[in-house]
């Protein structure tokens, strides 16, 4: 009996023992993922970059901005509200995080040194530039922002850092970039056609630069005066001043690779936005010929040619320009007392650089100014201009937060007396973050921008 | 194979009479079977379990089994004989070779202490051995529910067990959760296992959780009418067995089997007619338009306003919200025969479900055809093998749904009431004309039209399912000595389930059109080696000692195309597009694990079970591969001491304890982290996106979550449960109580990252906290009972105290699928798993300063929790991201009753009761700015908060504009008082109903002249009735509102959902 017994656990034991070893739990596709790739090479990395940072400045701030700033009009659903002044801490929706994450500072910081170890100087440069056009822009919406101590590790809640020392982050960043992007060596072969915009052309990225320092330059000028001006002007003097090398989002066209602007109005949210009666008026009254460019006949939406054709949203998003660079040189050779240069620029500007050619309709012309154009009528037709020919561009709404210019009136059915001067930081951030404060306790206004009391000719502002 | 000696009649055990192999050796037991009234028992059971040896009583109560003579050795062995509703005779009888007759009277027993309970991975007990709870429904159960999902069909049936259905839409899923959540990662839908093989429940979008169309949960593939029993393993004493599958609880199936005796034939058809419940709420006095005029439209292509908010309609008007729904039908037959002899038994089913749906057109269909051959085979006195094969064909046709602008109601519901949607093709091209686009240019043909026109939805979209699945197994039952049974089931779970979402040109979400090749594959093996020893010490003692082994191996792939830009109109094939885009997901997961089980039981009324099972699965972090959870609980039958029959005031008593743990799987590969390629787009969240592949190039970016690592642990969940399981007045009352404390521990979870810090925005870690608490009670009682008449009513009430504890130092983690823009659903440490977050307007109380106003100072002292109201007689918006809504219930409950008259006539009823829960009423917030909701209709008109306007939501108000009017109208409801506000928290609503689930007649026709003109054993007849009434203060179509259905956490969730459905059920089934 004894016997059977042990006989029948022995049979049972060879069943419980036989698949059991460790290879059942380990090797093939039990261990390694067989979905997602491991290795990324900096081009491939820049790639992502490379719409990301079109994203931020060409989707939700830049419509954002272009509401805020009057151009468009929100006419339903959310984008009524926000329109309206309507906004909470969901509506900047993951494009601060987008800052940081895949495609954005994570990534431009893996192609830097992914090209610095190449000792690929001039895609560093280009990366560089990447990096200091986002976060300066970031900083202008956002003021404070997480970037000196960004990326330092799980748990770190990195504090924000004040908007003024972004700005001169930026700044130097922009200067670095400059230099690498003057290298010449073997190893300086670039992202080449990775780059859609300027397929790795060095120079035009050298200009680039220029250009976003004078921006970023002006942006500081409300609270730093001359210098911030004087400075711009410098900058401005080596940035873009042809529009064929303008900064430009460009699309494929085919399906999900559209303008952005046209996936928004024509395929996805048609009705949200409509043209802002203000800006249709501020054009009429102007005569300007960009009226019909800009938007249809009865202005009733944006001109479908402004984005694409029918099916295909293709035509390029301007982000950068050699009439924003034109413009800023005005203005601050106007500030700095210099207004013949101002006005060389603004007639510079407005001859060879208002309009894409790709965009200008035949015969299309602006006038150029007489020499008589002086003191604030000159002011007053640079700050038309810039404010007309950035349209859909944040740096309108920048350009209103400094100079109260154009004077916008507050819209109707407004939930708030003010036009709004800062977006608030994503609630998914300050749920991680202890550095980011709620927004009860957010600033109104950023520190570049303090409120103006009248507009630059003395009327009263009416947003801030 | 699973249970010995059970209701079902165990196929394996069902020897009849062996004479002509009888020898002198053999012991041949035989006898009869009757009640206390000396009537005959048909189909009771009666054995030696040890031996696996018995038979099943024929109508005349008699039964007869052998014994090989090889175990028959002159001991003495427990002869038990067992019937549903009867308490079970246990005998002593001596083996000696030659005839014993064995003659059993049946007591009546409503407790079924002695009915077999399958406790998992092969292993059964008796009902009265529990220590812990497991709720069964049985056949009849699931019959009565008219469901033909399996999940919804479980909805009242036990305690704690909260079963949402997604729609009345044909193919949609059902979830169930129960004793709340334990875990934070995927669905918290427990694991489903079928004649002892797992098989898939899962429930995968094939575009979007939100939108997209429905999709069914996988369990829905089993033919309910196949079904014998289900047993729910709830806590984690009852599941440990399962180890690091359980954590969400068990649902074990029994199908049916054969028996030995006449071939049973049994041909059932169902006609269902299916109608929506209830219809939206909608206005029919003002036409399209905005500020009170209409829109003209001048010429082809023009472009019109989407709201409603024009003049009053004075020609005809549309009703929108039933003009593109029907009555849906069901069409339900199944043939079943069974039958075997005394070495061979089978059962061999096939059945159809063919569901028209309530939508009109082709396209609102789904159809499950099922097929089922289980038998066994005794091949010598001690071995038995077996089979089961189920083979699965589901087809399925959809319409898209949800927040879609080409969803059928989004563009239903808002289409003003004076625009005809059946005209949904213009004269002059053909082309799709909407309200917002209403003459289409002989160019359309891939432009917008702002909302699709329904009908447009309903008849052109193509999106389609074929699932073909196999379901099987094969067992072995050897019993090599009269103390030791060893049990080997090898089972597998395959099928193949090809997906199409179309969306013709001009569909507004996708102008130039679009189609999604969806396949999945998904094969699951599982390998059960059990082995149970059985030793009876004396008369009062005994025990036994289970050692298993499970071997299984998932594999599954995933692959999706979207094809972009349809060439030509159709067909809606990839090769008819211009761009693809392919994701392919595939994966391959392992478990082996071991387990033992050892039971005492004492003096017949003390039973004792500890268990363990150590668990090795290849997607735990590579240096903690293995886990251990163990188990064990007590029952104490104490009334058995000094009332051993089970009698009288007082009748029976038993108090009961366990504790056991078990675990919850990291999600597979959750420990690596790569790179994610070209389709991470980067967009707004408003639909317009760049790919890293754009214009061809091939970018990667560093994808949002940081995989764990090594060191990833399973989830653990230790529970305690206490309960006592009472009878009274002859059993005439049975209460059972059941207390439980749960603790969830190293929860797997997203946590949200700082992308500033990191770069991403989650890190996958162990860590996060979740406790369940909660208090079950069922009652059931037997008022009278006799030949002519039988009347039982019961109820179960259970409440779960859900708490988020930790989230690893994270205030909250968003659950993203399922949720939606404004009405987030989120796991929010301090609060239960599930609450939405959003923005609500400022509350006083809660220290707010907005745009440097000073809330609470404006409100006054002693306002807290009061609406504040600025002096324009509005609200403010309060910017905060907070909790908003929860939707769980404070408790479930259900009464159900069955009252038999003669024989012959049952009715029987079900009322579900959820009380408590919040729903986001979303579709009223959107139609509130489209000006179609019913609500609107006092547009224009000077209200104020507090006194007049949205008085259920917000009773009080406060400061320095309350109880002043303002004119609500357009302006405020396209603004911060619509639906497109920031405000999501003012269209919560309150969730809870009571649902008349089910009830139904029914009348058996069995009299001598059925058999005998019509050649059957009996005709059953049967009228019922499913969710005939719904009690809700629920203002749209249903709160059991799931827009993502059991494919997400989130539930609570309404935005154009399409409503639930009450049936009406025909049936007409014919036995012999």
């Amino acid at each position: 009996m004894i016997r059977h017994k042990l006989l029948a656990f022995a049979a049972l034991v060879p069943l419980l023992t036989s698949v059991g070893c460790n290879n059942y739990l380990t090797g093939g596709e039990l261990s390694t993922d067989p979905n997602r790739i491991t290795q990324a090479n900096a081009r491939l990395l820049f790639e992502a970059t490379q719409p990301n940072l079109w994203t931020f400045l060409a989707s939700d701030p830049a419509r954002f901005s272009a509401m805020f700033a009057r151009q468009i009009a929100g006419v339903q659903r959310q984008y009524q509200v926000i329109y309206q002044y309507g906004i909470s801490e969901s509506t900047t929706g993951g494009f601060f995080s987008g800052l940081y994450s895949g495609g954005g500072l994570v990534d431009l910081r893996n192609v830097e040194s992914l090209a610095a170890a190449a000792h690929d100087s001039v895609f560093l440069g280009i990366a560089q530039t990447e990096e200091a056009l986002l976060f300066g822009e970031a900083a202008s919406i956002f003021g404070d922002i997480v970037y000196s101590k960004a990326l330092s590790g799980p748990g770190t809640n990195p504090p924000l850092d004040p908007q003024l020392a972004v700005y001169d982050s930026v700044q130097a960043l922009l200067d670095r970039a400059i230099v690498n992007l003057r290298a010449t060596g073997a190893t300086n072969a670039g992202p080449g056609a990775s780059d859609l915009a300027y397929g790795g052309n060095a120079s035009k990225w050298r200009r680039l630069a220029f250009t976003a320092k004078a921006r970023f330059y002006m942006h500081t000028a409300e609270v730093r005066g001359s210098a911030a001006l004087a400075a711009a002007k410098t900058a401005s003097d080596s940035g873009i001043t042809n529009s064929a090398n303008d900064y430009k989002a460009v699309y494929s066209g085919a399906a999900g690779e559209q303008n952005l602007l046209y996936q928004f109005d024509v395929v996805q949210r048609s009705g949200y936005i409509a043209p802002d009666p203000y800006f249709v008026n501020f054009l009429k009254t102007r005569n300007d010929p960009r009226l019909a460019v800009y938007f249809n006949a009865d202005q009733s939406d944006i001109n479908p040619t402004f984005l694409g054709t029918a099916t295909s949203g293709n035509v390029p998003t301007v982000l950068v320009s050699a009439a924003e660079n034109l413009l800023i040189a005005a203005e601050a050779s106007y500030k700095l007392g210099d207004q013949v240069t101002a006005l060389a620029k603004l007639n510079q500007e407005r001859s060879t650089t208002s309009l894409p050619s790709a965009l200008a309709p035949s015969g299309y012309t602006l006038s150029t100014y007489p020499p008589t154009t002086t003191g604030p009528a000159l002011l007053q037709a640079i700050l038309d201009e810039k404010y007309i020919v950035e349209f859909l561009n944040i740096e309108a709404y920048n350009d209103y937060k400094r100079n109260c210019y154009p004077n916008l009136p507050i819209v109707a059915n407004a939930s708030a007396a003010k036009i709004p001067a800062r977006l608030y930081y994503d609630q998914s951030e300050r749920n991680v973050n202890t550095s980011i404060p709620d927004p009860n306790h957010q600033p109104v206004r950023n520190a570049n921008d303090p409120p103006n009391a009248t507009d630059p000719f003395g009327n009263a502002c009416i947003g801030q | 194979m699973a249970r010995l000696f059970g209701r079902s009649g165990p196929a394996l055990l069902a020897l009849g009479v062996l004479p002509a192999l009888a020898v002198a050796q053999e012991a041949r037991i035989t006898g009869r079977v009757v009640n206390e009234a000396g009537a005959p028992l048909a189909n009771a059971s009666v054995g030696i379990a040890v031996f696996g040896s018995g038979a099943f009583t024929n109508a005349d109560g008699r039964y007869a089994f052998v014994v090989p003579s090889g175990r028959v050795q002159g001991q003495t062995v427990p002869l038990v004989a067992r019937l549903i509703g009867y308490g079970a005779q246990t005998r002593q009888v001596t083996l000696t070779p030659g005839t014993s007759v064995q003659n059993f009277t049946m007591v009546a027993s409503a407790l079924r202490l002695s009915e077999v309970v399958v406790t998992g991975a092969g292993t059964t007990t008796t009902r009265e051995k529990l220590g812990n709870v497991i709720n069964s429904v049985d056949s009849s159960l699931i019959r009565r529910s008219n469901e033909a999902n399996v999940v919804s069909a479980l909805a009242g049936k036990a305690p704690n067990v909260e079963v949402r259905t997604q729609s009345g839409e044909p193919g949609s899923s059902a979830s169930i959760r129960i004793r709340g959540y334990t875990t934070i990662q995927g669905t918290s839908q427990p694991l489903f296992v079928v004649d002892g093989t797992p098989i898939d429940n899962s429930t995968s979008v094939t575009t979007a959780s939100t939108g997209g169309t429905v999709t069914a949960n996988r369990a829905s593939d089993i033919n309910p009418n196949d079904i014998e029993s289900v047993e729910i393993l709830k806590g984690s004493a009852a599941a440990a067995i399962y180890g690091a599958r359980a954590a969400n609880g068990v649902i074990l199936i029994t199908t049916k089997s054969g028996r030995a005796g006449q071939t049973r034939y049994s041909l059932r058809s169902d006609i269902t007619t299916d109608q929506v419940i209830k219809y939206y709420p909608l206005q029919y006095e003002f036409g399209q338009g905005s500020g009170g005029n209409a829109p003209v439209c001048a010429a082809p292509g023009c472009r019109l306003t989407s709201a409603s908010y024009g003049p009053a309609i004075t020609g005809p008007v549309f009703d929108h919200a039933r003009d593109i729904l029907r009555d849906g039908h069901t069409y339900d037959n199944n043939l079943q025969v069974s039958g075997g002899n005394d070495r061979t038994t089978f059962f061999l089913s096939a059945g159809q479900n063919r569901q028209q749906g309530m939508i009109i057109g082709p396209n609102n269909q789904y159809t499950r055809s099922t097929a089922r051959l289980k038998g066994t085979h005794q091949l010598l006195g001690n071995l038995t093998i077996g089979g089961n094969a189920n083979y699965i064909d589901t087809r399925g046709a959809y319409v898209q749904r949800g927040s879609n602008v080409s969803g059928l109601l989004l563009g239903s519901y808002r289409t003003p009431a004076n625009f005809d949607n059946t005209q949904y093709l213009d004269t002059l091209y053909g082309l799709h004309r909407s309200y917002r686009y209403p003459r289409p240019t002989g160019t359309s043909q891939t432009a917008t039209r702002g909302y699709d026109n329904p009908f447009f939805t309903a008849m052109s979209q193509g999106n389609k399912s074929e699932l073909g699945r196999f379901i099987g197994n094969l067992n072995i039952d050897w019993a090599p000595l009269s103390w030791l049974t060893v049990k080997e089931t090898v089972g597998g779970d395959y099928y193949g389930d090809y997906r199409l979402e179309a969306l013709p040109q001009s569909s507004s979400s996708q102008p130039v059109g679009q189609v999604t090749r969806n396949d999945q594959t998904y094969l699951q093996l599982d390998n059960n080696l059990l082995a149970t020893a059985t030793h009876e010490f004396n008369q009062d003692i005994s025990g036994g000692l289970t050692l298993g082994q499970n071997l299984n191996s998932r594999r599954s792939r995933f692959q999706s195309t979207l094809g972009q830009q349809l060439i030509a109109p159709t067909p809606f094939a990839l090769q008819n597009t211009v761009s693809y885009t392919p994701v392919e997901t595939r994966y391959l997961a392992h478990i082996e694990a071991y387990f033992a089980q050892a039971n005492l039981d004492l003096y017949n009324q003390l039973y004792l079970t500890a268990g363990v099972r150590n668990d090795g699965f290849s997607t735990f972090g590579a240096s903690n591969r293995r886990a251990t959870y163990p188990k064990g609980s007590i029952a104490w039958a104490f009334t058995n001491a000094f009332n051993p029959d089970q009698r009288g005031l007082f009748s029976y008593g038993k108090l009961r304890a366990a504790y056991g743990e078990t675990g919850n799987e990291p999600g597979v590969y959750s420990d690596a982290t790569g790179f994610s390629v070209g389709q991470g787009a980067f967009g707004s969240g408003y639909g317009d996106a760049l790919n890293a592949t754009q214009s061809g190039q091939a970018g990667v970016i560093t994808p949002g979550t940081l995989g764990a690592g090594n060191t990833l642990r399973p989830e653990r969940t230790k529970e305690s449960e206490l309960g006592a399981d009472l009878a009274f007045l002859n059993q005439r009352i049975e209460l059972g109580v059941t207390y439980y404390n749960k603790r969830s521990t190293d929860v797997i979870l997203q946590l949200p990252s700082a992308p500033t810090a990191t770069g991403f925005t989650a890190l996958v870690t162990n860590g996060a906290q979740i406790s369940n608490k909660g208090l079950e009670l069922t009652l059931t009682t037997h008022p009278y009972t006799s030949d002519r008449l039988g009347w039982d009513i019961g109820a179960n009430w259970s409440r779960n105290r859900n708490l988020v504890e930790d989230l690893v130092g994270a205030e909250f983690v968003t659950r993203g699928a399922g949720s939606f823009t404004g009405a987030v659903g989120s796991v929010t440490k301090g609060y239960a798993v599930g609450v939405l977050r959003g923005n609500d307007f400022a509350i006083c109380g809660r220290g707010l300063v907005i745009n440097a106003v000073d809330i609470d100072a404006g409100c006054g002292a002693g306002k807290e929790g009061a609406l504040y109201i600025d002096a324009s007689g509005l609200p403010v918006v309060d910017p905060t991201d907070r909790v908003i809504a929860d939707p769980n219930p404070q408790w479930i409950g259900s009464i159900n009753t069955a009252l038999r008259i003669g024989r012959n006539l049952r009715v029987t009823g079900l009322l579900d009761i959820r009380h408590g829960g919040q729903v986001w009423n979303g579709t009223k917030g959107a139609l509130y700015n489209f000006g179609t909701h019913a609500d609107t209709r006092i547009r224009n008109t000077a209200v104020a908060y507090g006194t007049s306007y949205f008085t259920d939501r917000y009773p009080t108000v406060a400061g320095p504009g309350a109880g002043k009017t303002f004119n609500v109208g357009q302006a405020w409801w396209q603004g911060e008082g619509g639906g497109f506000g920031d405000v999501s928290a003012q269209f919560i609503e309150p969730g809870g109903f009571t649902k008349l689930r089910e009830i139904a007649l029914s009348y058996t026709l069995d009299q001598p002249w059925v058999s005998s003109r019509l050649g059957f054993s009996g005709i059953d007849l049967r009228v019922a009735g499913r969710n005939l009434h719904t009690w809700t203060k629920y203002s749209g179509t249903d709160p059991e509102a799931n827009l993502g259905g059991s494919a997400v956490l989130v539930q609570g969730i309404d935005y154009f959902n399409l409503p639930q459905t009450r049936s009406i059920v025909f049936s007409v089934g014919l036995n012999r």
